[in-house]
């Protein structure tokens, strides 16, 4: 059988009877399923493709035994690892080998939905009704009224009853194949064996999740021999977990499972991030000296919708394309979805140290209780310009700034288009302050209209407009 | 065509790997097989006895039997005395000696491509981060929506399928972590982004990725805590970051921009240092860093990663590897320790810093992250004011930069510790130098927490008040 290792190396290094033997007690159903395993993956000819994974509890060391690519998962996280390695080589042939702890307690999330996300990996779920490895504690699918070291009395209605994970997973959209088999006599065995190639069968052929649960054996927990044990799978268990198929679309499910392999085209990679290639048209003279300083501050703020943002990244896109350095932060209030939404926006000849705009040289207010919060914060001989369409009262505000009230929603909506109000106000922005020319902005909002050129128009007029309406400052 | 009874093999069986549990006595149709009655010294254990004079080779004993070297179809004439009793051979002269019959793989190493010569573009913090993996050769993102780290993993969800690359959705962090448990497994470089709650999930996968030696970058855009918070920024995870990363003895490479051109910058070396510690690297950005505009010059070069010779990668090559982290005995789980152990000395070598008008400076600002860009204004106005100030900003939280630290000290009169959090980086800092056997100078600390970074007008009062513990 060349699909166990012809030694068991990892078996406490091979040595002596360990070499050859399993780590598991005399009659435990992992071995079974380890030799039915075995045999369905040399029966499809998949050993070197297929890539197993050990789970947590009594066959955490399942990869002593198989001569495959081996890797071992968390508790409970073995679909999700199996996921990984399938979506790193779709080629590969993934089996998620886990028992009743690892698959139906800690690791539930992770088995339900990669379920119902059915791409093709296959999962034999080990049903012994008890914890193995930690010693006989009660496990998701122990039975009502089993003893067990963590319900010494017998399981009660307290614990809550056992999970049928077949039929949990079979009423999933996922699953193409799901049956749940047993092991208690050599008709069971020869049902498993199948069941277990078959679901193989299925995620070689690229059809899809199939998942076989099999009723196995722990005679150690059980405290009873082999022998009843068999016996008390077949009695106790399968009443409360039917054996048979429960789910099987295997046969009108068409292979699906195609993925190429990954693209590194340089061209491709920058395409998809819209890196230009092309320099941006410079407008500029220079850094803009009237400011005295070579680090300018800005804060826009409005509420959700005003647009602050966009206007905030295309005043720091300027800058950049001009050849200075530009940071922008969005800060929005705690209600972000529609509450305050603020920019800080820096402009540097060489380098903005700090992005925050605690004291800016220049605000654009959207609303009243921006302006209200932030023009006690401009700088002396800073500039503030507000919507005057929104703000009719602009109250008293700090003297030694020069202040320009713009009615940017008035204008915007004049040209029909409320949400351009933000472009009137980087017009705005530009005629009074004169920060860059105006040729500087539009060819910001030429780079970035790229794709819809056919709001081109109505964005260069919102600017114009935005910049006529600045008159003389208001104080 | 079924093969006639007297052509099918009859099983035979080594009794010393019988382990007596009987279960093939009931699946013999010819009672061939019967309880043993002599315990085997070798195993303790009590093996069946085989009388194949009824046996028709039906195998259902076979089936039964839980050891892969138990009951067993013979391959050929096996010597048997007159009651099917054999002795224990040599296994290697049964069995062959070694483990695998799969190659010994070799790595395939990577390839650098050069990139067009691309314009300077404007971008965030977590696109730019997300850039940097992509040029990295990363094609495969795992993650969890969490403010404010979301929209990396957005733009991986709309690039990478036009890349034949995969972003998955996972349902929890915890399953992400995994997901990259497997994937990095299969030797492919992979990520996430996430923030602070998020982080804390990860915690148990990323300590069996170290254990299990796997790369993989964890983008912690570090939000408000404890708890739930809130999602502005703070850098109360470096704790967490530095020191711990699960249970077990763990340690990652903590990489601390403070510019979306670091950010991309970082992200990209973070991959080439994860694949060579086979340890994962963690990005520390903060809340500001992760939805900061700025300008990102691209490298002249992308990677397009090969294959390691460990990778599980489910192919005949790869076939012999194992990913692991469990050690059972505990003689090799200790030699596993001290592997790691010289792999996170190792890793020291790869401390990284910035240092700003440090030359003179007798008042020395420490801070990363973006309260390093609130410390470097404030360092301007110092200077402004005749203070002699500079600011140190380690860009590896771990390992602590010590030795960059070194030089300034002797002319240092005074540490300002600019943080968003209560003393997590001054502590990596004392600890640093006491292992340095370097004493500390006085300290003032600058701290802000629940969301908000120290502003420069904060660290300049504090420096012009002076005052130290
Ligand atoms: S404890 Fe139970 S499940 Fe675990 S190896 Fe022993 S018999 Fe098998
Ligand atoms: S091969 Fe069949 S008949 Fe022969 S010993 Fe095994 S079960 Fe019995
Ligand atoms: S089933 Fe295998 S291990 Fe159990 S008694 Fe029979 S030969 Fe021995």
């Amino acid at each position: 059988m060349s699909v166990f290792y012809e030694k068991f190396d990892r078996h406490s290094h091979g040595e002596g009877l360990k070499g050859h033997s399993t780590h598991y007690c005399p009659g435990c159903g992992h071995g079974i399923v380890h030799r039915e395993l075995a045999e369905s993956i040399e029966a499809l000819g998949i050993q070197d493709r297929t890539v197993l994974v050990s789970p947590v509890g009594c066959s955490v060391f399942a990869y002593y035994y198989f001569d495959v690519g081996n890797t071992q998962a968390p508790h409970g996280r073995a679909p999700v690892v199996g996921l990984g390695h399938k979506l790193a080589n779709p080629e590969s042939i993934v089996i998620s080998y886990q028992g009743d702890g690892d698959l139906a307690s800690i690791g539930l999330a992770e088995t339900i939905a990669t379920a119902q996300m059915g791409l093709p990996i296959t999962v034999i779920f080990i049903n012994n009704a008890i914890y193995g490895m930690t010693g006989g504690q009660l496990a998701p699918t122990s039975l009502m009224g089993q003893k067990t070291a963590t319900s010494p009395d017998g399981r009660n209605q307290n614990m809550g009853s056992p999970i049928r994970m077949a039929e949990l997973i079979a009423q999933l959209d996922g699953p193409v194949y799901v049956e749940r088999v047993a092991l208690f006599d050599p008709k069971q065995r020869i049902k498993a064996r199948k069941a277990i190639e078959k679901a193989l069968r299925i995620q070689k052929e690229g059809r899809g999740y199939a998942f076989v649960e099999v009723l196995a054996e722990c005679p150690t927990h059980l405290k009873k021999s082999p022998e009843d044990t068999e016996k008390w799978v077949k009695e106790c268990m399968t009443p409360i977990f039917p054996l048979g198929v429960l789910k099987d679309k295997s046969a009108e499910t068409e292979p699906w499972w195609d993925r190429k392999a990954p693209s590194f085209a340089p061209e491709k990679v920058l395409g998809l991030m819209g890196v230009d290639t092309e320099p941006a048209e410079r407008h500029a003279k220079g850094f803009p000296d009237h400011f005295k300083c070579v680090d300018i501050s800005f804060k826009l703020a409005g509420s959700g919708g005003d647009g602050a943002q966009t206007a905030a990244l295309l005043l720091a896109r300027t800058a950049i394309d001009e050849g200075f350095d530009a940071t922008h932060i969005p800060s929005y209030g705690p209600e972000s979805r529609g509450g305050t939404s603020y920019a800080d926006v820096h402009l540097a000849k060489d380098e903005v140290l700090n992005p925050a705009a605690p004291d800016p040289h220049v605000l654009l207010a959207f609303n009243a209780p921006s302006l209200t919060k932030f023009a006690p914060q401009v700088r002396e001989g800073g500039v503030i310009i507000y919507d005057s369409t929104i703000i009719t009262d602009p109250g008293v505000l700090p003297a030694g700034r020069t202040v320009y009230g713009v009615p940017f929603t008035g204008i915007a909506t004049q040209l029909q288009r409320p949400m351009v109000k933000n472009i009137v106000a980087l017009g705005a922005l530009q005629a009074a302050t004169h920060l860059f020319p105006a040729e500087s902005f539009m060819a910001t909002l030429r780079t970035v209209l790229k794709d819809k050129a056919a709001l081109l128009p109505l964005n260069e007029a919102a600017f114009a407009a935005g910049q006529n309406a600045v008159g003389s400052p208001v104080s | 065509m079924a093969i006639p009874a007297s052509q099918r093999p009859k099983p035979f069986l080594e009794p010393e790997y019988c382990k007596g549990c009987l279960r093939c006595i009931d699946a013999c149709p010819k009672e061939c097989i019967t309880e043993g009655d002599a315990i085997n010294a070798a195993t303790g254990l009590v093996p069946v006895n085989l009388n194949l004079d009824n046996c028709n080779g039906c195998q259902l004993c076979v089936q039964a039997c839980p050891e892969p070297y138990g009951l067993r179809p013979q391959a050929g004439p096996v010597a048997t005395d007159a009651h099917g009793d054999f002795d224990l051979e040599d296994p290697k002269n049964l069995f062959g000696a070694k483990e695998t019959g799969a190659p010994v793989a070799k790595a395939q190493p990577s390839e650098e491509i050069p990139l067009p010569l691309g314009q300077p573009m404007v971008l965030k913090g977590t696109y730019a981060s997300a850039l940097g993996a992509l040029l990295a050769g990363c094609r495969h993102v795992f993650g969890y929506p969490i403010t404010p780290s979301t929209e990396g993993a957005e733009l991986m969800a709309k690039v990478l399928p036009k890349l034949d690359g995969a972003f998955v959705q996972a349902v929890s962090e915890v399953a992400a972590i995994n997901m990259m448990y497997g994937c990095s497994g299969a030797g492919l470089p992979c990520m996430t982004f996430t923030s602070s709650p998020g982080f804390s999930l990860m915690l148990e996968g990323i300590s069996y990725m170290i254990g299990a030696e796997l790369p993989g970058v964890i983008v912690n855009v570090m939000r408000g805590g404890p708890g739930l918070g809130n999602i502005a920024p703070e850098q109360a995870d470096l704790k967490l970051m530095t020191r711990g990363l699960g249970h077990g003895n763990t340690h990652a490479i903590v990489l601390a921009p403070a510019t979306p051109q670091e950010m991309l910058d970082l992200s990209r070396k973070a991959f080439e240092l994860s694949f060579k510690y086979r340890n994962p690297v963690i990005i520390a950005a903060d809340g500001y860093l992760g939805q900061m505009t700025g300008v990102v010059k691209l490298p002249a070069t992308m990677t397009k990663p090969g294959l390691p010779e460990w990778a599980v990668w489910g192919d005949r090559e790869h076939r012999g590897n194992l990913i692991c982290s469990i050690f059972l005995s505990e003689p090799d789980l200790e030699a596993h320790n001290v592997k790691l152990l010289a792999k996170y000395d190792a890793m020291k070598a790869e401390a990284m810093f910035d240092t700003y008008r440090t030359g003179d400076a007798d008042v020395l600002l420490v801070a990363c992250n973006t309260p390093a860009r609130m410390a470097k204004g404030a360092v301007e106005d110092l200077r402004a004011q005749g203070i002699k100030a500079g600011l140190f900003r380690p860009i590896t939280i771990w390992p602590f930069p010590i030795e960059g630290l070194k030089p300034l000290l002797p002319q240092v009169k005074r540490l300002v510790m600019v943080e968003a959090s209560p003393g997590q980086l001054e502590d990596e800092l004392r600890l640093a130098l006491s292992h340095a056997g370097l004493a500390c100078p006085p300290i003032t600390p600058v701290q802000r927490y629940g969301g908000i970074l120290p502003q420069q007008t904060e660290i300049v009062a504090a420096v012009l008040k002076g005052g130290a513990r």
